[in-house]
């Protein structure tokens, strides 16, 4: 595995994010990551990470702890959005995020974590089931408008 | 993570809250916009945070591996003078900068950068309530015959002019200061924060992590509408904050963000005494680093505003020609935020009053380098009484009509006046108590 370092996201690494994420989906959103970075920012700076390579960020995981939503009472880590750069796939980075991330929402309480997938996304999928996660009793549910 | 939360006891509580009645009237404005602007975080709380589970062996300097000081008489004499130092400084700080985003508070243009800058010296009030937590919850008396209510009352009185650190001296000329203060300045108190984690005294120690991740909020409070005033300034020639303008905001904050840590020859009895990890040189080495990849960041967003047609991959090649000099459909470095020499426009520290210019070049006539200095910085603030003094004492050092030392410790004719409550025959922010009506601190959490 390559020397990846892992650590808690800041304001700093907004624009190494709009990279990443760029890079996967083909559009430069800054204002989008620029209030994604700062909400998780404000409410647990520790939460969120990103993880180096040579001193380069190239990935990020954000997710916190919260409870009460979806009538699921216990503290909850969520994984919400991660990226990692197609360049830098394949030497466990992911892995180093989701392991740190993890081990944070320990720390903070949490005895579960969840997250949600959509159906095409296969190799998020089986991201996500080699980190240990299974599908849940609960059912996504949704109505066109 | 978990945290003790405090609070002080009812004469202290009260002194800080009729404190911000005074001195930061739009306290009460904060609740209303919490659920707008900050839906479902928890709610703001004027109270001491001292985080659980932190080291409590010595981590640097002289007497690592022995047991932290969890009250001053502990620490050798020394280190508990220069903590007490430390944490007057500190509380000087958090109320000053309170006093600073005030003055131009309602002036802002964004509902969203003023909201932020509200929550931010929300924050700042409970920094300060966090030292006055520390100054008050020990006995000091080893050190100082100084009463801690005493202690308190000179931090309360302090007001612009009178702080202890000339950052927190300088009125702000327009919001704007509001934004670059909070990406430059918070930034030196998130190095500061971090240096004191490892702090011999534990209490101070506890007191660090919850102030570091209020401080991460902060500093993007000021970075993230540096960032839009950029792309905004790409695509739009008539932005209210053009580039030049930014710039000069970046001029005249950066030099006083450098000397708040020190002279750079010094902080090696910090970190002897096991006070900090890192001493002056070093930190502020960290410190420009940072502050050169945050105003590359935000030049990225700039260039990318100015050649969308670019993919990422030619945008980026296109900035990284530009930063070496060239010009590239017609953006040059000099249209571009930079930052000064770290040299430039300084007044304490290794570099006070040395002619050296923004770009690092030397000059030997003083009133060629003010007119460059100035040139540098925001006309408004041409007008301050600071600038005034910088260029009196700037012109007697250049002619020998005063010694350094002096000039590097002369201060402006600032606001040395009323310290007391403005709102009464009152004298003191801390009233005393009847007997028994005392309360408060308290632990307020299980």
């Amino acid at each position: 595995m390559a020397d990846v370092v892992i650590r808690p996201v800041t304001e700093l690494d907004i624009e190494a994010i709009c990279k990443i994420d760029e890079r996967i989906t083909g559009t430069y959103r800054p204002d989008v990551w620029e209030d994604r970075v700062v909400y998780y920012i404000r409410r647990d700076p520790d939460s969120s990470q990103v993880a180096e390579t040579g001193g380069k960020v190239v990935g990020f995981m954000l997710g916190e702890v919260r409870g009460g939503e979806f009538g699921l009472e216990e503290p909850t880590g969520w994984v919400e959005f991660f990226g990692v750069d197609p360049q830098a796939r394949e030497k466990g980075v992911g892995r180093s995020l989701i392991e740190a991330l993890l081990a944070g929402f320990k720390r903070k309480g949490a005895h579960v974590a969840r997250t949600m997938v959509r159906d095409q996304d296969k190799e998020i999928d089986a991201f996500i089931r080699r980190n240990g996660f299974a599908p849940a009793p609960v059912t996504a549910l949704e109505k066109r408008l | 993570m978990s945290e003790e939360l405090r609070s002080l006891p009812k004469p202290y509580h009260e002194a800080v809250e009729h404190w911000a009645r005074h001195n930061f009237p739009e306290y009460p404005e904060l609740s209303k916009r919490w659920q707008q602007y900050f839906p479902k975080d928890a709610e703001f709380c004027l109270c001491a945070r001292l985080e659980q589970g932190m080291p409590n062996t010595i981590q640097v300097g002289e007497k690592v591996g022995q047991p932290k000081a969890i009250a001053p008489k502990e620490l050798d004499k020394e280190a508990a003078e220069q903590l007490l130092m430390i944490l007057r400084a500190q509380a000087s700080t958090e109320f000053g900068s309170i006093q600073q985003h005030h003055g131009t508070f309602e002036r802002a243009n964004d509902p969203q950068d003023q909201t932020w800058v509200l929550r931010v010296m929300a924050e700042e009030l409970r920094h300060g309530y966090q030292m006055i937590h520390l100054l008050t919850s020990a006995d000091w008396s080893s050190v100082t015959d100084t009463k801690p209510a005493d202690m308190v009352e000179e931090i309360l009185n302090m007001q612009t002019g009178s702080h202890v650190l000339a950052a927190f001296n300088l009125e702000y000329d327009s919001f704007g200061d509001s934004i670059v203060f909070a990406a430059f300045i918070d930034r030196v108190g998130k190095y500061q924060l971090t240096m004191q984690k490892v702090n011999a005294y534990a209490p101070m120690a506890a007191s660090m992590p919850p102030m570091l991740r209020e401080e991460a909020f902060h500093l993007a409070a000021g970075v993230i509408p540096m960032r839009r005033w950029m792309e905004a300034a790409a695509k739009d020639s008539n932005a209210t904050m053009d580039v030049p303008t930014i710039q000069k905001m970046v001029g005249k904050w950066f030099p006083r963000g450098l000397e708040m840590f020190g002279d750079e020859r010094g902080g090696q009895t910090n970190v002897k005494l096991g006070l900090k990890d890192m001493a002056n040189r070093e930190a502020q080495d960290r410190y420009i680093d940072e502050c050169g990849k945050m105003i590359d960041d935000i030049n990225v967003r700039y260039v990318r505003a100015k050649l969308a047609h670019l993919s990422r991959e030619d945008a980026d090649a296109a900035f990284e020609r530009i930063a070496k000099g060239e010009t590239v459909e017609g953006i040059r470095m000099d249209q571009l935020l930079r930052l000064p020499d770290r040299r430039f426009f300084r007044r304490r520290g290794e570099p006070a009053f040395q002619m050296i210019g923004f770009d690092g070049e030397g000059f030997t006539d003083v009133e060629e380098y003010m007119a460059h200095a100035l040139a540098h910085l925001p006309e408004a603030y041409h007008a301050s009484i600071d600038v005034k003094h910088w260029i009196e004492m700037q012109r007697k050092v250049a002619k020998g009509e005063i010694e350094l030392k002096k000039a590097i410790s002369s201060m402006p004719r600032l606001a040395r006046v009323g310290g007391q409550c403005q709102c009464s025959k009152a004298v003191r922010w801390v009233m005393d108590v009847p007997e028994g009506a005392s309360g408060g601190g308290e632990k307020l959490n299980p």
